[in-house]
């Protein structure tokens, strides 16, 4: 049912407050939020609606950022294109792995990914090393040219461009979430068996879903190439593979908002904590157990049931 | 054609690797086995292992003295752990734990780096004495390290299958409430299994510490191996975990003698192949719910 | 759990449950019931499939937490308790799936029982079944389905319990089984008290001296005189 006042409701609040935002925080930090609010975007799906963990996303995220800089450096230098390139080589990539991994149990889908991290990180790192120029690099910032309407070269029109690119991601996965596939999507987390014995196909949904996610974090990976202006196997590096999926917990799993406010209170935990502790992983590491002990809905899952009886009293429906 | 000195001490260097791999899986399986819970925290405790290899083998000038010391403090972390967090969550599914244990890890690697800091710690390997195998000069420290993983297989075979407490572990592998219903508290025996996993890793830990090197991101680093290697032989098995680090160990050892980079993603594609075949691995267990 | 009436009950009853509800989650599926049981006594639940009576052992047993109600054994309040513990007190449970620890041999889950109840004394178990001692050192996941119901009631008679807990113990069964059961059944209430789920009504009429029938979670009806435990007066409730 797509009531579309609400539904709209919700993601323009959400777009607001990002413009709003802009306004006062720095640009830098604006842009890694939008960047980092798509990424997890991805992993909010795979964890809420299929009931997969990844702790691979960062190959994904390598595989769009070099997809776009292989185009960018070698080939063109369209940013935009370079963006769509990005996209493809994600769409590519989730399209041939994604019939092994989609057919395992949850736990060895999680752990598999993750090895397939490390393969992605030693290939840019050192086996392809001959066209990824390794730790150095792909540097192609001064070879991108400037787009019409809004120039991706300038932080702050890219900015601009990442709400809207943002806007439509969250607009496209609301409306999945209404669609038979988006419930079939949550099925198949809940109760695989019952749903096989009504006739849909396991396997085909989650692969589906396992594109889709996946795609949009080598989404991510694009833009953060662009944005940057270069890319590096640290983007991909496995030791970062926990971060999607505390911020996806950190926001709220399986809601709407729990990226943009997990990517938010992320970024701005990294900034502040770095500055005062320096010893990032000592935080995160046992944030993430304190989050999983205790409130594993989230700062999101657990504020929007409050915020729904003060706000919408006497509504039913929950934004979830 | 490959030089057999070459290949030999491929195959010795193999099986020594095999035998740390062998040492860290086994906690993991044995975890997941009677807990169904995936302690990614072990490679916590593998760290903390080679580290203290490293402090105390410094400080006593012997080598053994801080293996022993990594075996013993990895147990007695792990101890403290499972009675303050896993307790609570071995009703939950595996991969809730999952990402508990990787807070645990990224969180033990905090503690690691403040009180170590991030420069790698170099820990010398206790004896440089080589000794002829088929004509081959090999240390015979990797000859140790392999010593070490046979007797723990067989020492673990004999806990199982000859002592009672064991036996109440293999019994409530299979079926944990039918254990409770004879009145065996399994609330011990997840604590003592989840010791001895996190001794060993321990152990693992400040048996590689010489062979590597040491840096508060090692866990990370093995991590990945170690997942190929548990997945290829099948969650929960003692039997395929072995067979699994022995046959990874090889590959990556005896590959990296002929083809260096390949060496490294071959267990990976091994562990491709293995899943399209069985998805629970070679010998693993389908995931009953309880 | 504060002690109120309920505990102060007179010594004639070894289990008493009261008031018992419990849910799976949201899905309730115990609705205020009143069982009790006194030594020495065979207590029957029947009952359709899912009519609540495996979930009601089970709460008794510690598997599953109460909503609400009091399940005491002699004199001791369980609720809240550690299934091994209350194991240990002497109400022990014995599945429906008539699954043993299969890599382990005969002999080995019984010396699991005895090493739970420190009673290593089996020879009463084999004066109850003869059979396990032909079967004593293979492993018992090859036993067929009545020798594995005999070991686990076996395993469950160790270390005297105070009350067994039986859920369909001749279920799939052969008739030559059954009979054996309903003798063991008759010799063991003389030391303990066994409460009994099952569909075998010929057996609840030859042995039980109460009945409950359950329906939909709750107790629809109670028969304690034992000369009106009939089929007929049983089947209705199926």
């Amino acid at each position: 049912m797509l009531d579309t006042f609400v539904w709209w409701r919700g993601i323009a609040l959400m777009i607001a407050l990002l413009c709003g935002l802009s306004l006062v925080l720095p640009l830098p930090f604006m842009n890694e939020v939008v960047i980092f609010t798509i990424y997890v975007v991805g992993c909010n799906f795979m964890i809420g609606r299929l009931g997969y963990i990844s702790f691979g996303q960062p190959a994904y995220l390598a595989i769009g950022a070099y997809s776009t800089a292989f185009y960018l450096f070698y080939f063109g230098s369209n940013p935009l294109v370079g963006i769509l390139v990005g996209v493809l080589g994600g769409l590519i990539g989730s399209l041939l792995i994604g019939p092994f991994f989609v057919r395992l149990r949850s736990d060895y889908f999680a752990m598999v990914n993750l090895a397939l991290a490390v393969v992605v990180f030693y290939l840019t790192e050192k086996v392809l090393v001959s066209i990824t120029q390794g730790d150095n690099g792909l540097w192609f910032m001064t070879q991108m040219t400037s787009t019409p309407v809004l120039d991706l070269t300038i932080p702050s029109q890219f900015l601009a461009f990442g709400i809207i690119v943002t806007f439509f991601v969250f607009a496209f996965y609301k409306y999945l979430d209404g669609t038979i596939y988006g419930a079939c999507c949550l099925a198949t987390k809940l109760n695989e068996d019952k749903l096989q014995f009504i006739g849909y196909s396991n396997f085909s949904i989650r692969f589906l879903g396992f594109v889709i996610a996946n795609t949009t974090t080598a989404l991510a990976g694009a833009m953060y190439a662009v944005y940057l202006g270069f890319v590096s196997p640290e983007m991909g590096s496995p030791s970062r593979a926990a971060e999607p999926i505390i911020v996806t917990l950190l926001g709220g799993v399986g809601t709407l908002f729990g990226p943009v406010v997990g990517a938010i209170a992320y970024t701005g935990m990294k900034d502040v904590i770095s500055n005062m502790i320096g010893n990032w992983e000592l935080f995160i590491g046992f944030l993430l157990v304190f989050i999983m002990l205790v409130a594993d809905r989230g700062i999101w899952g657990t504020l929007e049931p409050i915020l729904a009886r003060v706000v919408f009293p006497k509504s039913r429906n929950t934004d979830k | 054609m490959i030089d057999t000195q070459l290949l030999i001490s491929g195959v010795i260097f193999g099986l020594s690797l095999g035998s740390i791999y062998f040492l860290l899986a086994i906690g993991l399986s044995l975890c997941f086995g009677l807990m169904r819970i995936i302690s990614l925290d072990q490679l916590l405790y593998y760290s903390f292992g080679a580290y203290m290899a490293y402090t105390v083998g410094l400080a006593t000038g012997s080598f053994w003295f801080g293996v022993a010391a990594g075996t013993v403090v990895a147990g007695l972390i792990s101890f403290i752990v499972e009675r303050l967090i896993f307790r609570r969550i071995y009703e939950r599914d595996p991969t809730f734990s999952m990402i508990t244990s990787f807070g645990l890890l990224i969180g033990g690697i905090g503690v690691i780096k403040f009180f170590w800091g991030v420069v790698p710690r170099p820990v010398e390997v206790p004896t440089v004495i080589q000794v002829d195998v088929f004509g081959t000069a090999v240390p015979v420290y990797r000859l140790i390290v392999i010593g070490f993983a046979i007797v723990v297989y067989v020492g673990i075979w004999l806990f199982l299958h000859r002592t009672i407490v064991g036996k109440a572990i293999r019994a409530a592998i299979e079926n944990v409430e039918h254990v409770e219903g004879l009145g065996i508290n399994v609330s011990r025996l997840f604590t003592i299994t989840f010791v001895i996993a996190g001794a060993l890793s321990g152990l693992a830990g400040g048996l590689h510490a010489p062979l590597i090197m040491v840096d508060p991101m090692m866990g990370l680093e093995t991590m990945a191996f170690v997942f190929m290697i548990v997945i290829i032989g099948g969650l929960g098995s003692i039997k395929g975990t072995l067979i699994s680090a022995l046959i990874v160990g090889q590959v990556v050892s005896v590959g990296s003698i002929i083809y260096a980079p390949m060496a490294q993603m071959a267990p990976f594609v091994m562990m491709l192949l293995v899943l399209l075949v069985r998805p629970t691995g070679l010998y693993g267990s389908p995931l009953y719910k309880r | 759990m504060t002690t109120d009436a309920s505990t102060t009950i007179s010594n004639s009853e070894i289990l008493k449950v009261t008031g018992l509800s419990a849910a799976y989650g949201e899905a309730k599926v115990l609705f205020d019931i009143d069982v009790s049981v006194k030594p020495g006594q065979i207590v029957a639940c029947v009952g359709r499939n899912g009519a609540g009576k495996t979930s009601l052992l089970r709460s008794i047993a510690g598997f599953l937490n109460p909503t609400a109600g009091s399940v005491v054994a002699d004199a001791r309040n369980l609720v809240g308790m550690k299934p091994y513990d209350i194991a240990k007190f002497g109400v022990k449970y014995v599945p429906q799936d008539k699954k043993v620890f299969s890599d382990l041999t005969v002999r080995e889950n019984l010396e699991l029982a005895s090493y739970a109840t420190n009673d290593h004394n089996w020879d009463r178990v084999l004066e109850f079944f003869p059979k396990l001692k032909q079967h004593m050192d293979r492993k018992a996941g090859f036993m067929s389905g009545g020798e594995r119901q005999m070991l686990m009631i076996g395993r469950a008679t160790l270390g005297s319990p105070k009350v067994l807990l039986i859920d369909e113990p001749t279920e799939g069964l052969a008739p030559g089984i059954v009979t054996h059961l309903r003798n063991v059944f008759k010799e063991l209430a003389k030391m303990t008290a066994l409460l009994i789920v099952e569909q075998n009504l010929p057996l609840v009429c030859a042995i039980a001296d109460r009945v409950y029938a359950i329906k939909d979670g709750r107790v629809v009806a109670e028969v304690s005189d034992k000369d009106a435990i009939t089929f007929d007066a049983c089947e209705q409730y199926l």
